[in-house]
């Protein structure tokens, strides 16, 4: 089809007009912000942002040098070594056991969304009651006399629980549509080779779906690198910083102390962390 | 054997899935007294809407929820349209820059929002769109995810049907309002349910934009609406009832959508 210069110069007008709106939230909020935090984390930083000298890596080796930020990264890799592998566990427990269709599929379903409609900040308050001090609800219920809240390790714990409920729905819905993706063809091959239930589904149904495994895995994976809103409700990082993770420890050196250098550097490694993660997302999506 | 343990299993998870929705929902009828009992009730003693009235009376409550409810249908709304514009414009128009432009806005997936947590914030304050509706809603007003999710529905639409639009002499606009919109409605419509539940539920961009109470969303609010000083925790629990009613009703009634839209890339 022959078209007319004239034409396609209006057209291409017209596109730009449409991408607008997209460009200019990517612009203000991805772009300039990763370039500035890019350029700054290699300066020295006045508090209002205005470079004072140039630091070279100097910022990024102070970082792991200060103590409070290594106990942020040890405390977030606690916290990812026990909420990845149960988070993992429960959903593709859950995801298997109502993945065939059948009368109550409706309900079950329905149950395993909930958590979905409840918020960040309802679940924590939620927990902090369940939870709260000698006398709380959990203790009471099963006569242990632990103070939750109030002991490192267990304020961990709850940590954990709150992040799983934060994460179960979206996860359980990934792997269950996965399930019900699977070739149906090869389940019915494998039955009448004479698989049935767990070694169907340990040999045929459970590796089929590997990569939306993994993608569910990374993605909770990317979230936990990041996690920080969960600890600013729950616990704010207490009892004495056993639950500060790193981005936790972001917010405190960005908002509270006004510490641009930690601040910017920060964002870079995390940004550089998330890239690694979702590059190898996009490659098990690709064959999804 | 096999089947019992899969309803056994099933049962356990549902009761552990539902146990703070049961809690929020029992304790928001307890009384004073049933919250410190030294037998923990899981029931209230007796039944009364007292909780519900203290919430809904509260001076700030209808304000917060009202805020909440803006700024969801506005991040819905706004970001549904530049779904629509820019998949449009990738999937219908040939343009200087195509690929490059579709990578950019692509790329906006490797930077978490999370770590531009600080520079988003001094950006939003030099816009002067601090304490205001837009300052909440404006960074989540475009999602790569949804312009893809949208795209992908566009590819599949009939070339034709556009092109004999365009010879009738209907503008792009009025054929994207008109024919294509309404065709791919269930995306449009999941992407808006998606992203108005998320909105309505966020916590930490709306804390860190907002200072005037008048200004605040409900999630914030209802960590401040001061009940749990005032002994009223029974309050406190019909309040975060109240907010998490509509996105249940939602989940009820569009529940398959949302697990559609939410599965995304995955068939």
């Amino acid at each position: 089809m022959l078209k007319l210069p004239n034409v396609m110069r209006t057209k291409s007008f017209k596109a730009y007009l449409f991408l607008l709106p997209a460009m200019i939230v990517a612009l203000l909020f991805s772009f300039l912000p990763l370039a500035k935090c890019l350029m700054l984390s290699f300066f020295t930083v006045s508090q209002s942002g205005r470079i004072v000298a140039f630091n070279g890596l100097g910022n990024y080796i102070s970082l792991f040098q200060n103590s409070d930020f290594i106990n942020s990264v040890l405390n977030t890799l606690k916290f990812i070594i026990i909420f990845l592998p149960v988070n993992t566990f429960l959903t593709l427990l859950a995801a298997a056991v109502t993945r065939k269709a059948r009368r109550t599929t409706a309900v079950t379903e329905f149950i395993f969304l909930t958590p979905l409609a409840m918020s960040l900040s309802a679940l924590a308050l939620i927990m902090k009651e369940i939870f709260r001090g000698r006398v709380s609800v959990i203790n009471r219920l099963t006569d242990l006399s632990l103070s939750w809240l109030e002991e490192s390790g267990s304020a961990m714990a709850v940590l954990v629980i709150l992040s799983l409920f934060l994460d179960f729905a979206l996860d359980y819905i990934l792997l269950l549509a996965a399930f019900r993706s699977t070739d149906k063809s090869i389940i019915e091959a494998a039955e009448i080779d004479g698989a049935h239930g767990m070694s169907l589904f340990f040999r045929i149904e459970l590796p089929s779906i590997r990569n939306v495994l993994a993608v569910t895995i990374f993605t909770a994976l990317k979230d936990a690198i990041l996690i920080s809103a969960p600890v600013m409700v729950l616990t704010e990082g207490g009892p004495f910083r056993s639950t500060e993770t790193v981005m936790y420890y972001y917010y405190l050196e960005a908002f509270r102390s006004g510490n641009r250098a930690t601040e910017t550097t920060i964002a870079v490694i995390m940004v550089l962390f998330s890239v690694i993660i979702m590059s190898l997302i996009s490659r098990r999506r690709r064959d999804v | 054997m096999y089947k019992v343990l899969r309803v056994l299993i099933t049962i356990i998870l549902a009761v552990l899935v539902l146990f703070p929705l049961f809690y929020t929902i029992s304790a928001s009828f307890f009384s004073p007294q049933d919250f410190t009992d030294t037998k923990a009730h899981l029931l209230p003693s007796e039944f009364s809407f007292r909780n519900y009235e203290l919430a809904l009376t509260h001076r700030y409550f209808p304000v917060y929820a009202l805020n909440s409810l803006i700024t969801a249908l506005l991040t819905a709304t706004l970001k549904c349209l530049t779904a629509i514009l820019s998949a449009f414009a990738f999937t219908h128009l040939s343009f200087k820059g195509k690929k490059a432009l579709l990578i950019t806005l692509l790329a906006t997936l490797f930077i978490p929002p999370d770590a531009m947590l600080y520079e988003n914030y001094v950006m939003t304050a030099r816009l002067g769109l601090l304490d205001t509706y837009l300052g909440i809603v404006f960074p989540s007003i475009f999602s790569a995810t949804a312009m893809l999710l949208t795209m992908g529905s566009y590819l599949s639409a009939d070339k034709d049907i556009y092109e004999a639009s365009a010879i009738d002499g209907a503008g792009d606009l009025r054929y994207i309002s008109s024919i294509l919109v309404p065709m791919t409605a269930p995306v449009s419509i999941t992407i808006f349910l998606q992203s108005f539940i998320s909105a309505f539920n966020s916590y930490l961009w709306p804390l860190l934009v907002t200072t005037r109470p008048r200004m605040r969303t409900i999630q914030i609010g209802i960590t401040m609406l001061g009940f749990a000083e005032e002994g009223e925790m029974g309050a406190q629990f019909a309040s975060i009832a109240i907010i998490t009613l509509p996105c249940l009703v939602l989940l009820f009634f569009c529940r398959k959508m949302i697990m559609k839209a939410l599965s995304g890339g995955i068939k």
